[in-house]
Order: C-alpha cells, then structure tokens, then sequence
C-alpha cells in the first residue's frame, strides 16, 4: 500500500477539481492567492518543504498526468528557474509586470477559461442536441438539459476565435514532458522557484538508512531531487513520496530532526549571474510599453482608464472573459503590442457590454479592471459610437431600421433620431449623441449590416 | 547519407512512414466522417405552415380591467371574458409569452408584469393544463434579463417551466400566400402547443411608435431580428396570421412612455393600472394604442394586420367591457 503516494494523488485530484469548479462555477477569482493565504503557504513550506508543486498546483497535477508514460531522464538546467525569477523581479522593479508568462496558475486558469470550459460545453451541448433529435422530442431529457443550461453548460456556448494559441502556448509546455518528467517544474517556474528557496530550510527532511547504493530512488525521481550519494536537493524534492515505496529496502524515511543536520552547502548569486539579468533586461525590452502604440484600436473592459497601469496589473488569466455574459471580452492577440497579449478587449461584433453588468470587475484578481458599482459602472466610458452613413440603411438607402437606437440602454437613449421625409414617408435616420454614449457597443452588436457594421465604437 | 526523421530524434516517440500515413488518413477520415454525420444529425430543417387557426366563443370580444392589483386584475378580466377553460384543454400544454427582452426591473416597465404572467399560470393550471412554458428570446442576456424581471422566480414558483431558449430549436415558417417572412426561423416551442397565450407591455417603440401584442410576437423569431426592421409591419402582420396567439392580454399597469423599448428612468413610468384581455390581436392592439392617445391605424402594423383582415381595428363596433378590480 503506498498510503503517501494514494493520500498525494487524493490531495492533486481535489484541488485540480476544485481549481476547474471555481473557475467554472462560481464567481470568484481564482488566480489570485490572498496575500495571507500565500504566506501560510509560504510558512507551511519553510515547515516541510515545496509541497505545493506536488501536492497542490493544478498544473503540476496535469503535468504528471500526461507525464506517466515518459521516460525519466536527470537535466541539470534547473538554475535557469532562479534566473527567469530573477528577471521578473528585476522587470518588477523597473514597472513592467511580466509574471503573466510564467505563473502555472494563470496558465492553467487561461487555458481552463479559453479552451477546456468551451470545448467540453461545446461537445456536451452536441451530444445533448444529437440525442434530442434522434429521440422522443419532448422528452424529460429536454427537461435536463434546459436544467443544466442553467448551471454548467451556460446560457451560451462561448467562443474565443483565437483560443487556438492559448491551447498551443499550454501543449507548448506538456511537449516540455518529450525531455523528462516535470520538465517545466524542474526548469521554468519561477513560483516553484520562489518555495524551492524557502524549501532549503525546511525542517522534514529526507533520511536514507543503510541505503544499497541501488540508485532506484534517483534515476525514478520526477525532479532530478536525489544527488548519486543518496544525498539529496531539499530545494527540488516536491515530496511526491515516490522514493519512500520505490525504495527496495524500505530505508527512505521523511522525518523531522532529531539533532542539527548538515546544512546544504549555497551557491550565492554570482558576478556572472547579476549580469545576465541586467542584460536580459535590456534584451526584454521590447515588453516595454509606449504611449499610444496600443491604446488607438482596443476597447479595455469598463473603468480601465490608464493602458500602462492595466497591462502591468493583468496576469492575463482569461477569468473576465470567461465570466463576461456575452461573450464580447476577447483575448488581445496581434491586435496591440506584445506587452499587450492575452489581456481582454470588447469586440462587439462577438458581443457587447451588458449595461446592467459589472462582473469582470468583481472577477478580477488583480483589480487591474476597477471593482465598481452597477450604478458607478453603467457611467463608465469605454468608447463612443460612430455611424457610417455610406452604410447605414436608414442614411444611404432610406429603409426602416434603427435597431441601434431601440438597443441603446442609456435611460435618455445615446443614439438620437432625425426624422426626414422621403418619397412621402418618414424615415428615421439615428445619429450618436457623444455626450450621452458609453461606448458599450450594443449597436455595433445588434446592427443588421453585413459584413461591415454601420455603427462602430471606437475607443 | 541516411536523415533520420524528426520523429525519431523525439525521445520516447518512434513511427515509420507507413505508421505516419496511416496516422494522417485516419484523422482525415473522421473529420471528414464527423462533419458528415453532424449534418446527418442536426441539419434536419423543419418547416412549419404556422398553428391552426382555434376560434374560441368569448362573452366579450375585450374586457379591460382597472384595480391596483395586476394579480387580481388578470382573474378578474379573465374570468369576465368567460374564463382561462375556454382556452386551456385538459391536459394540453400552454406558452404563455410575455417580454422578457430587456435588463430592467419590472419597475421600469420595459418588461411584463411578473404577476400577471403569474396569474395567468396560476390558471393555467387551475384549468387543467399538464405543462405551462413560459420562454423569451431576448435582447440583452437572456440570464440577467430573466432574474431582473422577476418574471423567472414568480412563473416557477407557481409551477410553470421557465427556460432560456436553444439556438437550434427553430422551424421554418412556410406560408401559402407572398410574405417576406418566407422560410423565418420561429422557435419551436411557440408552434408546437395547444394553447399560445401573448401577454406583452405597452410601451414605446422607436421604429413602430407602440410595442404591443403583435410585435411582441418578434420573441418568437429567431435569425437576424434587426433585418426584420425593414418593412416591420407586413411582417408583424403576417407573423401573427402564423402564430394566432389564442388569448392576448396587454399588460398596461406601468406603461413606458418615452424612450422605449428600453426605458430605464422612472420618469418616463406612468401608472395606468390597466389590463386588456381579448382574443383578437388588432382589436386589442388597437385599444391598447387608444390608451396611449394614438390613433390605431396610424400604428403601422395594427393597419397592415385590418388589410389583411387578421382582425377589428374599430373600437367603437366591439364590445367592450370595463371592470374594476
């Protein structure tokens, strides 16, 4: 019986479940981990080691589900982990947020929002309409499936257009798996770098009694943790059990001292090392952001006001454009600079701004898109509207429409109409009141106009 | 010189060429094998000749009723115009459509009155319906719109199956006459029932001046509704010849009156405490325009639906009865 390795796959299943069901289900923000909740982990791992990459982290769990059949192989890289924490911090420093690249949880978080949530909705919401119409009509499972379209499956199936390089970026990282196991953890993450340091000074610690010197616990091990003299790096050892039962003679033990061990010998940061960082930043510096490079075409979700302070808040997590109910925030792909990439923008053609609506707000983990009130919200600019009269049916070819003004939810309605006669009938042509406009894009939304719109918000 | 493959350089991953070919014939075959069979499943469009035209005997052909209650008020009017049995087959199933397109509340007054909607299933029921459906197909989401309402909790608590509507759901109207509503998705659910009971808001419209029982029919229409704003009377018209709604009941409690169909401001509200129950579309339409101060054939479609004949447009020929509740 592995009793430690059963409890530690209990304990990765729970929380990759309830990392999905969060993100699914509920309206909290999930990336984020509360300063006080980090430092317990922080606390806890100081305690017994860097439990959290093994027992914890969802995308530690889905590594070492696609993992099981790869062959383990010892890749001496993992300092590269220090230096890319190092270039964050430095980045950090010098006011440019680039964790958003690295961090497991926004990874996961992205490709669970942008690619797990629709293409499993999309595969159920199918196979529900193929049994439907295969069988009885109105049958009680119509009844269930209007249920669930209440709960998991939504209102609407969403639908990201370019989810397709956020699924590439996240195989990206499994294809990591054809070099060894937990390749990404041994070598990338700089969040496992953060608890590696704190896990040189924990207190568990791993015992080897009158070991055989069979080498089975270290050509097994998942990080590469166990030196050829049984010693080991308490800094990688994720504490995934494994050598405790691969061991043949039972003689692996995790315990608490007794008495003062050796203390590991350190590697401080070198000449060479600081060097390589200020480099590497200068290198980066394509991150940067300039003014109006990408702030002309983009239409930020509601109260964002400061292009700059946004793009260094967003860990681009995907959590507002899984929650926004239409559909319309849509992942920035080529649309602004690279600093800019995978943080949200209204595309209204795909949906628009709900009026009566402040969730992304409330979902942000970051507060990179404000916390507002409905009532502070529904004045929040985010563009203006402009009608094309070229395009327009009421303007260039005299027909009934004004389905944009019908849409608008401002209480005084921001799309005005002018009444003009023609050919012994009164057409109504609107025009946009900028003064009143909020730019949530609903008119761009419901215009009947193919393929161009006749109503556009511009930022 | 022998090149080994890229594949064989990836640890772990070994496969011949044939393997490969075979890999990629077997992936091209079920996409090509899926699309197929997805069309097989759910390509089926059904086309519909609209509901059977049901005339039902009533003691009045309107009764308008007044009070402070909309709950009580919705009995009384119908049990004056000789009760929801006329109506209701045991055992049937009933629509009950109001408008629910909007995200406001029912104080606002660009949805129905959730206690009449409430009523109405209260009745329904009462007269032996198996199943009442209560559905919209919105404007803004449908989630948000069905919760501000009010209208989602008080229809369920009474009993009656509120649901978001499928985008796959919908048959093709087909007509025996010239109508640009030719082959227009219409939800399934409005066309399949034994009893449809219309119950819109009186309010304001920007293109059509009024929004009353026949463009609340627009609900049922899927497709893209901004494209039947062009010639939007011909098609309300013709859309209530498919549907013939077998009762309509108007729902001018609140009543929007400016800024419409959205609304928003609790200036533009008035309290009218009314309630217009018949079985014909146009006459009802056509009262319901009178409250409102305008002349009924001045309303584009309520002109277009007495041309085609669906219906009285005269106020003064019907009869007509007042009550208070």
């Amino acid at each position: 019986m592995k009793k430690l390795v059963i409890l530690r796959r209990a304990s990765q299943a729970f929380f990759l479940f309830s990392f999905i069901y969060l993100l699914w289900l509920t309206l909290r923000p999930i990336v984020y981990i509360p300063l006080l909740f980090f430092v317990a982990i922080l606390i806890l791992t100081f305690v017994i080691g860097r439990f959290f990459c093994g027992w914890v982290c969802p995308l530690g769990t889905i590594i070492d589900i696609c993992g099981v059949k790869v062959k383990n192989r010892g890749v001496n890289l993992r300092v590269i982990k220090y230096y890319i924490l190092g270039l964050i911090v430095v980045f950090a420093f010098l006011g440019i947020q680039i964790r958003w690249i690295f961090d497991p949880l926004v990874i996961t978080a992205r490709f669970v929002s942008l690619n797990l949530i629709p293409s499993v909705t999309l595969a159920l919401d199918k196979i529900f309409i193929f049994l439907l119409k295969s069988l009885n009509f109105y049958s009680p499972l119509y009844d269930i499936y209007r249920g669930l379209k209440s709960s998991i499956l939504g209102v609407k199936i969403y639908y990201f257009p370019h989810s397709l390089i956020t699924l590439g970026f996240f195989l990206f990282i499994l294809a990591l798996l054809g070099i060894t196991k937990r390749f990404w953890c041994r070598v990338v993450c700089p969040m496992g770098a953060v608890y590696s340091i704190a896990a040189r000074f924990s207190l568990l610690r791993r015992r080897v009694d009158e070991c055989s010197h069979c080498m089975l616990c270290s050509v097994n091990c998942r990080m590469s943790a166990i030196k050829e003299d049984s010693d080991y790096r308490k800094g990688e050892c994720i504490l995934c059990m494994d050598c405790v039962y691969s061991c043949p003679d039972r003689a692996t033990r995790f315990t608490w001292p007794g008495k003062k061990t050796n203390a590991q010998s350190k590697r401080g940061i070198s000449r060479a090392d600081f060097l390589f960082l200020i480099g590497a930043a200068f290198l980066l510096s394509g991150f940067r952001f300039k003014e109006g490079a990408a702030k002309k075409r983009l239409i930020r979700p509601p109260g964002v006001t400061d292009e700059r302070e946004f793009l260094n808040k967003c860990v681009r997590c995907g959590n507002c454009m899984r929650i926004c109910p239409t559909n319309g925030l849509q992942p920035v792909i080529f649309e602004s600079s690279i600093a800019g990439i995978w943080t949200p923008h209204l595309v209204p053609e795909i949906g628009y701004c709900e009026y009566n609506c402040n969730l992304c707000g409330r979902i942000c983990p970051t507060g990179a898109i404000p916390k507002l009130s409905l009532e502070a919200k529904k004045e929040k600019k985010l563009g203006t509207a402009n009608i094309d009269k070229d395009i327009c049916l009421p303007w260039s070819q005299n027909k009934e429409c004004i389905v944009c003004q019908e849409h608008c939810p401002i209480p005084t309605k921001a799309v005005k109409i002018y009444d003009e006669v023609f050919q012994g009938r009164k057409i109504q042509k609107p025009y946009v009141d900028s003064s009143l406009c909020i730019g949530c894009g609903i008119c761009q939304n419901k215009c009947p106009t193919r393929p161009l719109r006749a109503i556009k918000v511009q930022p | 010189m022998r090149i080994e493959s890229v594949f064989n350089r990836l640890p772990g991953i070994k496969i011949s060429r044939k393997a490969f070919v075979r890999l990629c014939g077997i992936g091209l075959g079920g996409m090509i094998l899926n699309s197929y069979l997805f069309k097989l499943a759910l390509g089926k469009e059904d086309v519909s000749s609209g509901r059977p035209h049901r005339s039902v005997k009533t003691l009045h052909d309107l009764v308008v009723a007044k009070g402070e209650d909309p709950y009580l008020m919705t009995v009384k009017a119908i049990e004056a115009i000789g009760g929801m049995e006329r109506f209701v087959k045991k055992g049937g199933i009933v629509v009950i459509k109001p408008n629910i397109g909007w995200d406001r509340s029912p104080e606002q007054a660009a949805n129905t009155n959730p206690y009449v909607v409430g009523a109405l299933v209260d009745m329904c029921f009462k007269s032996g319906a198996k199943r009442v459906n209560v559905f919209d197909i919105t404007c803004n989401d449908a989630k948000l719109c069905y919760q501000n309402s009010g209208i989602e909790k008080i229809a369920r608590d009474k009993g009656a199956n509120v649901y978001f509507t499928d985008d796959w759901n919908f048959i093709k109207a087909g007509f025996d006459y010239e109508s640009p509503m030719q082959g227009w998705p219409i939800y399934r659910d409005a066309l399949e029932c034994d009893t449809f009971i219309n119950v819109p808001i009186l309010k304001s419209h920007g293109l059509t001046g009024l929004t009353l029982s026949m463009k609340n029919l627009m609900g049922v229409c899927g497709g893209s509704r901004g494209l039947m704003h062009f010639d939007i009377a011909t098609k309300l018209a013709h859309l209530t010849d498919f549907i013939k709604p077998d009762l309509t009941v108007i729902d001018a409690y609140r009543a929007l009156v400016r800024y419409g169909p959205t609304g928003g401001n609790l200036a533009d509200v008035v309290d009218m405490k009314t309630l217009i129950a018949g079985t014909d579309p146009v006459l009802c339409d056509s009262y319901a325009a009178k409250l409102m101060d305008r002349d009924p054939l001045s309303i584009g479609y309520i002109s277009q639906a007495v041309k085609i004949n669906l219906g009285n447009a005269d106020i003064s020929k019907a009869d007509i009865l007042t009550l208070t509740a």
